[in-house]
């Protein structure tokens, strides 16, 4: 081709952000299985140490979907086809996320509550967000028209939403077996220590990065494909137009 | 449209001449055609009905020890049970009610006439709601079927006014959210199946209301106590926010 493909360049922030998310995941571990104090017995005592890594994937998710949220609104007042690209990055990395949540929160339940799994408000709410999101992307992969797709998508990202809150609350709106605020951190009398403090908000902090790698990823990836398609469709209608010899 | 010669000078004095309907008068126009249609072609509410009829029938069999009753008289039987013939009746609404709304679009679709009625200059939010008042409407008249059937089956027989304002309640934000993702579905290439799956999830709550509220009339409390519990407020809160959500989003659902 006369024309070479135009690759865009992945943002330039994006292989530091990277290093700097896994080497604070590594530190989480470390903090979380080794510096962090065993908890109450109640509370499942060394199994305790998962809420480390399930708290913090339920705050990437919540962060995810309202990121898609906000793209949506965003791409249907403005049309831009970035902010699609955002909202639909978002809602993957937060179907991934719940679906984290959902497995470490049975993982930590079957010994402590002595289920796997309880009708509980907030676990079900969960996995109605869950549902919700996977119908968000069944809708992305199933519409006919690429152009719609986007506007279909926002709307029902937006009603998908409103589960958020709801996932939140219940803890203290309905009486639920799911600990609430910070009751699941060590022994009460010994109080919340800096140690496991430390631990849970490296954590949250390198997730929150892990959270802006992926993003970063997935908006790029999708980048490539836009330019992918559209050095296809040129090349078409060149092939076309072109006068035979 | 039969005063409008096309080409003509007349057509423009008669585009300017009829100001743009409001809401309202375009709400009750779209509406009157849809129920028109359905009048006419009989095509929606027959099988909808027929279908939460063999439902009922079939969960009757299932459900063992009937017609021994759950409301007043049968109070003995307690709350569990009513819990169980409630979630029978709204999983059988909520059933029908998906079958239906699936086929919100599918006359327009049919003949192409889709892009017409968005053409003409309306606001979207009207046909959102005339299609939601329309799905509404046939919401409300299969339950008027289904529920006797369901008191016959397992013999209810408490509190049928409060009853039928949660019913109510819990049509209006169905009918919204239905219609509201039927729009979207419709433009997909597996419709009728991705109409549950998006449609599901954001109806949880409002299902889990109503069979709550349901079962506490049918064992015995009082309006008093369904007013008071938490679910009331869930089921009113949805409602609103379904019904807002679907008018403001509908402008982008559609084609």
């Amino acid at each position: 081709m006369d024309d070479p493909f135009q690759v865009p360049r992945p943002p330039a922030a994006l292989r530091p952000l990277g290093v700097l998310a896994l080497a604070g995941l590594i530190l989480s571990l470390v903090l979380a299985l080794f510096v962090a104090r065993e908890a109450q017995a109640s509370m499942g005592g060394q199994l305790q140490r998962i809420f480390y890594f399930h708290v913090p994937s339920a705050w990437v998710a919540y962060l995810a979907f309202a990121v898609t949220f906000v793209a949506s609104i965003a791409f249907l007042r403005t049309e831009r086809r970035r902010w699609d690209l955002v909202a639909q990055a978002s809602a993957e990395i937060g179907v991934l996320f719940t679906t984290f949540v959902l497995v470490t929160g049975p993982i930590w339940a079957r010994p402590v509550w002595g289920t796997w799994w309880q009708w509980d408000a907030r676990l079900t709410s969960t996995l109605v967000l869950w549902l919700g999101y996977v119908g968000y992307l069944l809708l992305r992969g199933l519409a006919t028209d690429k152009q719609r797709v986007g506007r279909l998508a926002a709307v029902v990202a937006i009603v998908a939403f409103l589960d958020v809150p709801i996932v939140h609350f219940s803890v203290y709106w309905w009486r639920t077996l799911h600990p609430s605020g910070p009751a699941p951190l060590p022994a009460q009398d010994s109080g919340l220590g800096v140690r496991e403090l430390g631990a849970f908000f490296v954590s949250l902090v390198s997730f929150t990065l892990l959270y802006v790698w992926l993003l970063g990823r997935r908006v790029y990836l999708g980048r490539l494909t836009d330019a992918l398609e559209q050095a296809e469709i040129e090349r078409a209608r060149d092939e076309r137009t072109a006068v035979p010899a | 449209m039969g005063d409008v010669t096309v080409g003509g000078t007349r057509s423009d004095v008669a585009l300017r001449a009829r100001p743009r309907p409001g809401f309202g008068r375009a709400t009750l126009a779209l509406l009157v055609k849809d129920l028109r249609a359905e009048l006419r072609a009989r095509d929606t509410l027959p099988p909808m009905l027929a279908f939460a009829l063999a439902v009922a029938l079939l969960l009757a069999f299932s459900l063992p020890g009937t017609g021994e009753g759950v409301g007043a008289g049968g109070a003995r039987r307690g709350l569990a049970t009513a819990q169980v013939v409630a979630g029978f009746l709204w999983v059988t609404v909520l059933f029908s009610g998906l079958i239906a709304f699936a086929r919100t679009y599918e006359s327009e679709r049919a003949e192409g006439a889709l892009d017409a009625v968005l053409l003409m200059p309306l606001d979207r939010g009207a046909l959102f709601a005339a299609k939601a008042l329309a799905n509404l409407g046939y919401l409300v008249v299969t339950e008027a079927v289904l529920v006797p059937v369901f008191a016959l089956l397992w013999g209810i027989d408490a509190g049928w006014a409060p009853f039928a304002g949660v019913t109510l309640l819990v049509d209006v934000g169905f009918a919204a959210i239905g219609t509201l993702f039927a729009s979207l579905a419709a433009q997909t290439r597996s419709r009728e199946l991705l109409l549950p799956v998006l449609a599901l999830p954001a109806l949880v709550p409002v299902f889990i209301a109503a069979v709550e509220l349901s079962a506490g009339l049918w064992s015995g409390s009082g309006l008093a106590a369904v007013s008071g519990s938490g679910w009331f407020a869930i089921l009113v809160a949805f409602d609103v926010v379904f019904a807002v959500v679907g008018g403001i989003t509908a402008e982008h659902a559609l084609g």
